[in-house]
């Protein structure tokens, strides 16, 4: 007879190799976060420096303004994405020629690779050449081009456009799947009752869509928090900064300054917020198996 | 559904959606079909009034510089992707048959373990990572990449394979069991049949996850022959012009794989994506 | 074919025990139902005795071996199962063919006994379908088959015909009679459907809360239950059961009274109980239109007839209960009427204990 002992056999490998690569550098990061590492990357000479990195990323004026920047990216990344994704999937739940069509083209923005988005985008927002400013001079709306990207006041603004283009076919589906549970009986139950749709809606589909909402913003809010390609390859931060978040931030002071030990610390501090977060995202997908 | 203002508003708000979704598809496209010349007139020619080729042609023919560029990053890709998914799905499809059907001790705490991988900044994880790799000797090689990707990408692939367990009655395996089959046998000649399908979905969402990954080939590569081609769409960048002919073509030639195996598999990744967010 | 024999067995789930020190012995060529409600651990028991789940404690053996730690596949049974765990990938013959190859048999011998299995179970023309392609009732055949070709020691049965219809499960239940007779299998049985463990048994194992309550044919069941649960659960409609309180010539609830036979009454004395339920079948009731001495006045609340046979639920001081009369006769709701109670069909079953008296 199979044992218990047997079955952990099946899940070792994955354990395994998740271990590996995922605690072991959490670990790490922790402890390189309190010291002080040379350019070389010569760990063996690196100095130990108790929490001084925290002190200098948290007095750092930049990482205020970029703590700023990743506040309005994520949260109206996540906003807007959602709002555009539910309306989808209520303008979707309902059966018609062509259903499957459309969600399928809707979808092309979520599967298509950030970076060749990025590029495109970059390419659409161009300042001298870009499409949507043609679009606009075109249809009379405006008379010079627009500088999406090369401008501090709108730079910010267009990066969260095109991150809730690539994300808005996510909070779709997950909510077109919400929408399927809601129970059909229920509804016509309401109706019969003499509900009119707008009541149907607010009494009985919202409601039951409060898990599935929890769990698709808050996973929306890690995306975000970790968003890294698309303000990446579309200005690196730029101009002067104005684009520049946490993640971006980290990577430059990791991989542009080679500043492993301060990187680390800001990783940490990002981790933290990161746990917090999923604490909540745990406790939403755990807290729905329960009768409340 | 009688007529009435909401589902007219439905479909203008559906239409809307979709220029939106498609429109930089679309400008990728005709870009990709001028010459370099047309691509940065202002205001641009809507509809290519020489539509060439060329793009492409330069793009996948060995003997010119940048199709030989192009090709070797197209072949880095498609091994590195083709290596997690097959490791992938090795490791996966286990560990989902495990959590799927045994009730051992510790099981939930492990599957929130997985879940929870969900919300780790891949980003955090680059600097002890690149020490690692630096340390194993990895750096600059793609099995670092394959490794990486593995890793990240189990979770997912566990959980979506679990599904389809799930959906495969116990009472097959335990009529197996007693018709004369091993615990194995029973796996390998009822579970794995019926659960092929799943099997195949869950392969090529690794594909496709591993074909678009940008940061770790970012950091982890460093020599030009071995980058893959998320990172080597730089390589259209040059200090004094940009090709963006050749950049949207080679983008077009990345993205259309992937959106068409997405597409024609739809259905399997939208269950995998939304099943743990909605069923209890 | 075997005896199945089961010593002391129990299984637990956390706290509460799922099967309680059951010791059954099952003959052989018997056919034996578990049944109970749900919950009640008559599927934990065939599951334990087909080596898919563990015993924690205790032994069963088949044909006289211990099989505690041997694997399903080696303890020579079949089963089938409530939702027929067809291979739904597989054809109906490979399908029947299944258990014959995990055990090498000769190609010429496996077509051989699907053949003839297919042929006994009127199977034959679907050999070439898939499972989803075929009816409830024609999936019920073919998981039946699967389990024929094997000619195992003993047949285990889930719930089989519990995913059928009405009028199909009526007509499976006789061929699966049938089938017990021509082949005299050893057979266990589970069912939550009391009925048709007393139609097709040889005897019936009433289980609940994890404990075997009553092993025994199920006439005997039916007429003798050893207690209230027993008596509650056999038989339908239930038997009425009736707190009562033991008086100088017999028993009394509030507002009723009746004299008992010197022996019933004497058993029940000499149990001591306090207070006692009158255990009775609708038909062991007698409905007169007017007084008569030894019945007790009831009204009637609802009448139900059924064409064969009328039922009515009446009214005794605080108690309901179910009687029947033939269908020729009327009654109107609120009208009363005197019970007279067949003493040689009367149980008494102590109130704290339950036990019959």
């Amino acid at each position: 007879m199979v044992r218990h002992r047997a079955d952990y056999l099946y899940v070792a490998p994955a354990i395994l190799v998740m271990g590996l690569v995922i605690a072991y550098p959490v670990w790490f990061t922790f402890y390189l976060s309190v010291f002080s590492t040379p350019p070389n990357l010569a760990l063996e000479d690196k100095i130990f420096v108790g929490l001084d990195n925290y002190g200098r990323i948290l007095g750092a004026d930049s990482v205020r303004e970029a703590s700023l920047n990743t506040l309005v990216w994520t949260v109206a990344s996540t906003g807007f994405a959602f709002v555009l994704g539910f309306g989808a999937a209520l303008a979707l739940n309902r059966p018609f020629r062509g259903r499957g069509l459309l969600r399928g083209t809707l979808l092309v923005p979520y599967v298509i690779s950030a970076v060749a988005a990025a590029y495109v985008w970059r390419w659409l927002l161009h300042s001298d050449l870009g499409v949507i400013s043609a679009l606009a001079m075109a249809s009379g709306l405006r008379s010079t081009p627009f500088n999406f990207l090369d401008n501090t006041d709108t730079v910010l603004a267009s990066l969260i456009m095109v991150n809730v283009w690539k994300e808005f076919p996510f909070v779709m589906i997950m909510m077109l799947a919400g929408l399927q549970t809601v129970p059909d009986q229920l509804l016509r139950a309401a109706q019969v009752d003499g509900a009119g749709p707008w009541q149907r809606f607010w009494h009985i589909t919202v409601p039951h869509l409060g898990n599935v909402s929890l769990v698709t913003i808050l996973l929306l809010l890690a995306a975000n928090f970790n968003g890294f390609t698309i303000p990446w390859v579309m200005t690196g931060g730029g101009p002067a900064g104005a684009s520049e978040i946490w993640i971006t931030q980290i990577y430059q002071l990791a991989f542009g300054r080679i500043r492993f030990g301060l990187a680390s610390a800001y990783s940490v501090i990002l981790f933290a917020v990161m746990m917090t977060m999923g604490y909540f995202y745990v406790r939403a997908l755990v807290g729905k198996d329960r009768p409340s | 559904m009688r007529r009435g203002f909401w589902p007219v508003a439905g479909w203008v708000y559906l239409g809307l959606l979709a220029v939106f979704s498609l429109l930089p598809m679309a400008w990728m496209l005709i870009t990709s079909i001028k010459t370099q010349f047309a691509a940065i007139q202002f205001p641009p020619e809507w509809i290519p009034s020489h539509p060439t080729l060329d793009a492409y042609a330069e793009l996948l023919s060995p003997s010119r510089e940048i199709g030989r560029v192009f090709l070797r990053y197209l072949l880095n890709s498609l091994w590195v992707s083709t290596a997690t998914t097959v490791l992938g799905v090795i490791v996966a499809v286990p560990a989902a048959y495990a959590f799927s059907r045994f009730r051992f001790p510790g099981r939930n705490l492990l599957f929130y373990a997985v879940l929870l991988r969900n919300m780790f900044p891949a980003v955090v994880f680059l600097m002890p990572l690149f020490i690692m790799m630096r340390w194993l000797g990895l750096v600059n090689t793609q099995f670092s990449l394959i490794l990486t990707y593995l890793t990240f990408g189990l979770p997912l692939s566990i959980w979506l394979l679990k599904g389809f367990f799930d959906n495969i009655p116990i009472q097959l395996e335990q009529a197996a069991r007693i018709d004369g089959a091993s615990r194995f046998q029973a796996f390998l000649l009822v579970v794995m049949p019926l659960s092929s399908p799943g099997i195949i979905a869950t392969a090529i969402y690794s594909f496709i996850q591993a074909w678009n990954e940008y940061v770790y080939a970012l950091t982890f590569l460093n020599d030009d022959a071995k980058l893959t081609l998320p990172v080597g769409l730089q390589h259209f960048f040059t200090e004094y012009a940009t090709n963006w002919p050749g950049l949207m073509a080679a983008s077009f030639i990345m993205s259309v794989p992937v959106v068409a195996m997405f597409l024609v598999l739809q259905k399997y990744f939208v269950r995998a994506l939304t099943d743990g967010a909605v069923k209890s | 074919m075997a005896e199945v024999r089961l010593e002391n067995v129990r299984k637990g789930y956390g706290e509460a025990l799922a099967v309680d020190d059951l010791s059954l012995t099952i003959a052989d060529g018997e056919f034996v139902a578990l049944v109970g409600p749900s919950g009640c651990g008559k599927t934990t028991t065939l599951n334990m005795i087909a080596g898919l789940l563990e015993l924690d404690g205790g032994e069963i053996s088949i044909d006289g071996r211990r099989v505690n730690d041997l694997d399903p596949k080696d303890r020579d049974i079949a089963m089938v199962f409530q939702n027929y765990a067809l291979y739904p990938n597989k054809s109906v013959r490979k399908n029947l063919a299944f258990p014959l190859q995990m055990r090498g048999m000769a190609r010429g011998e496996i077509a051989r006994r699907v053949d003839e299995a297919a042929r006994m179970l009127d199977i034959g023309h679907l050999l070439e379908r898939r499972p989803r392609e075929l009816s409830g009732g024609q999936q019920q055949r073919v998981a039946l088959g699967r389990a024929l070709v094997r000619e195992p020691k003993v047949f285990l049965m889930d719930e089989p015909l519990s995913n059928l219809d009405a009028k199909l499960r009526v007509q499976m239940r006789s061929e699966l009679k049938r089938f017990h007779q021509d082949l005299k299998a050893t057979i266990v049985y589970v069912t939550h459907d009391q009925l048709e463990a007393m139609t097709m048994a040889d005897r019936m194992a009433v289980m609940h809360g994890g404990k075997l309550q009553q092993y025994d044919t199920p006439e005997r069941v039916y007429a003798h239950p050893a207690n209230a649960f027993v008596a509650s659960f056999v038989g339908s409609p239930a038997m009425n059961l009736i707190p009562a309180r033991l008086t100088e010539t017999g028993i009394a609830g509030d507002g009723w009274q009746l004299a008992l036979p010197p022996a019933l009454l004497a058993r029940a004395r000499q149990a001591g109980s306090a207070g006692v339920l009158l255990g009775v079948r609708h038909g062991a009731i007698g409905l007169l239109p007017a007084a008569t001495p030894g019945a007790v006045e009831a009204r009637v609340l609802t009448v139900e007839p059924t064409g064969d046979i009328t039922f009515l639920n009446l009214r005794l001081g605080e108690s309901a209960l179910v009687a029947s009369a033939a269908p020729d006769r009327h009654f109107t709701p609120g009208q009363p009427l005197w019970l007279e109670f067949d003493m040689a069909r009367l149980h008494l079953f102590d109130a704290a204990s339950e036990l019959a008296l």
